[in-house]
């Protein structure tokens, strides 16, 4: 039964691409989770829609780059703004998403012709090429260089921001260069997991994670082996029951998450 | 504790994986799932949709050694955007030929070429572009000056000149109007497209292909029955999908309106004004619009203008028999007869 399914050249590009991403959602999400930033994620995934739009307007053929430029700057806008501190951060992040769905919504349905589009809210992983594929290994290396060099410092912002600050971390370039790199990691994934449903990919392997961990280290690499359970099991019920391969992840997922959940309440 | 911790992981990860491969193989098990035959010997043809899937049946016939498949549709919606499914993915590998409708209308063909780069796909569009001067699609990026001022355009089909903008069009910005199958002529190049393709990519059976081809061609000539249409002949009519622009355009009809609606298409207020505003000014008598998208604007245009809707098949779904073609065109064209008398 596997050995047919990895005749297809198809499957083991979508394996090996699972493969890359999962992991990648399962460490960053700790991150998203631990800083509460589950939202600023949620809009950064909106926000690519407007990306699209603008590389359309700007005639960029290859919209991946436009919707990491577009993420890139989007992710630091908001940074920026909740410093300021004018508005709480929910709210702002709240009206940020809208905003950028809506404009980006108003440029791609011009003429009705959002329906050309419409395939990134869903998203595809068997369609991943070998390109892109190296660009997720790419992602990858700079993910895990990053966050080998950087975890201790962003856990340290995470639990006491001005204590950090006092240990002469710069608070505000590492939140900047994580916001850089979520933004980096929802754009290039997003044409394979889908709009609709990135967040939960990020949000739940940590969440599940959450519920059980009694230290960081148990933390991290709980939702590391919760991501990419739900990764290879989404995509092997998905081949062979002709389902969309990333709600059947999410659904394992959640399926996860409620189970660790109820153990959690329970200890 | 922490152990405790460590087998309910585990244990929920096997039950998980339990759950998950016995609800597979009960899935798979009571749901047949069709995938074409890997016989070696078998020289296997996919299709892309019901227009294309019809010509290659009739183009095949009943020879031996040669499958047809067609990619699993969608039931409802427009093949524009539809991506493939596992099923579709495991069909190609097996594939020997792909024929594709072309002109835009299979969105997903550029993964196809590039995942399947062995694989021989036969563009029917492309075929009949060369051989025929075909109607542009209106653009949908345009200004909204520019874009009422090209729907009020008298059209048609052999006066609209074709201008392809490479760049956009791989953005799908500046799409042909590929529903080239609504006109059974242009149909009848699409089944020798897919004879010549054929009879190039498996030799051995090309004579059967090419006298296949060109007796469904007398067949298309012969059965599809325009008869007492002809009063519509440089009459002014709008359609509300872009495959009628063909329909109107085999009718020798005159598009002065087109708006493509589909399960997606969001229309502003100015654009059903001016629409209306079009048909009032040219007098047009007769929409055409397809049930399921333009019901709703068919029922506003009755309400509003002199005009009759008449609500026709686009091909796209259908039963999928070697038959189907003729009698949905004859459907069609029997529509508007009974509102033209």
């Amino acid at each position: 039964m596997f050995s047919e399914m990895f005749s297809y050249t198809f499957m083991i590009r979508a394996t090996i691409a699972i493969l890359l991403i999962s992991p990648l959602f399962g460490t960053v999400g700790t991150m998203i989770v631990q800083k509460r930033m589950a939202y600023f994620s949620d809009a950064l995934g909106h926000s690519a829609l407007t990306g699209i739009a603008a590389g359309v307007i700007m005639g960029i053929a290859n919209t991946t780059v436009s919707m990491i430029i577009f993420g890139i700057c989007f992710a630091l806008l908001l940074n920026y703004i909740s410093r300021k501190g004018l508005s709480s951060s929910d709210t702002l992040i709240s009206v940020f998403a809208s905003c950028a769905t809506a404009l980006g919504l108003a440029i791609l349905s011009r003429g009705g012709s959002f329906s050309n589009y419409s395939a990134i809210l869903v998203g595809d992983i068997l369609s991943i090429t070998g390109s892109e594929i190296i660009q997720l290994i790419v992602l990858f290396a700079v993910i895990l260089v990053f966050w080998c060099f950087s975890i201790n410092r962003l856990t340290a912002i995470s639990i006491h921001a001005t204590l950090a600050k006092s240990r002469s971390i710069s608070v505000r370039v590492m939140e900047d260069a994580f916001a850089v790199l979520i933004a980096l990691l929802v754009m290039l994934s997003i044409k394979w997991v889908g709009i609709l449903l990135i967040n939960a990919l990020l949000i739940l392997p940590a969440a599940s994670s959450r519920n059980i961990s009694e230290n960081f280290r148990e933390y991290t690499y709980f939702s590391i082996i919760f991501s990419l359970f739900s990764g290879i099991v989404g995509l092997f019920v998905s081949y062979f029951t002709d389902m969309a391969t990333g709600p059947m992840i999410v659904i394992i997922a959640s399926v996860i998450y409620f189970a660790t959940y109820i153990y959690g309440k329970d200890r | 504790m922490k152990k405790n911790k460590y087998i309910f992981v585990l244990l929920l990860l096997i039950s998980i994986s339990v759950v998950c491969t016995c609800g597979t193989f009960f899935y798979v098990k009571f749901n047949n799932a069709n995938v074409a035959a890997n016989a070696d010997d078998e020289f296997v043809i996919m299709t892309s949709c019901n227009p294309v899937y019809i010509a290659t049946l009739n183009v095949v016939g009943d020879t031996d050694g040669v499958t047809v498949s067609n990619l699993s549709q969608p039931t409802t919606g427009c093949l524009h955007d539809y991506t493939l499914t596992t099923e579709d993915m495991k069909n190609l590998s097996n594939a020997d030929v792909l024929v594709v409708n072309g002109g835009g209308m299979e969105g997903y063909l550029d993964d196809v070429v590039e995942a399947y780069p062995e694989l021989t796909i036969i563009d029917t569009f492309e075929y009949v572009e060369d051989r025929v001067e075909l109607p542009e699609e209106e653009e949908h990026e345009h200004d909204a000056d520019e874009h009422s001022q090209e729907k009020s355009l008298s059209q048609t089909p052999n006066d609209f000149h074709r201008t392809v903008e490479s760049d956009e069009h791989e953005d799908h910005h500046h799409e042909e109007n590929s529903h080239i199958w609504m006109d059974s002529k242009l149909f009848a190049y699409q089944v020798q497209a897919i004879a010549e393709g054929l009879s190039q990519a498996d030799g051995t059976h090309a004579d059967i292909y090419k006298e296949n081809s060109s007796e469904y061609v007398g067949v298309l000539s012969k059965y599809v029955d325009k008869s007492g249409l002809e009063s519509l002949e440089g009459a002014n009519v709008a359609v509300l999908h872009a495959a009628f622009i063909y329909t109107a355009g085999s009718l020798d009809a005159n598009v002065v309106a087109v708006m493509d609606l589909d399960e997606e298409r969001q229309v502003s207020a100015g654009e059903v004004s001016d629409f209306i505003e079009t048909i009032k000014a040219n007098d047009v008598k007769l929409v055409l619009a397809e049930y399921d998208y333009g019901n709703s604007m068919g029922k506003l245009i009755t309400e509003q203008t002199d005009a009759k809707v008449v609500y026709l098949e686009t091909l796209v779904h259908g039963a999928y028999g070697a038959d189907d073609y003729v009698t949905t065109m004859n459907e069609n064209y029997a529509r508007i007869s009974n509102v033209v008398e």
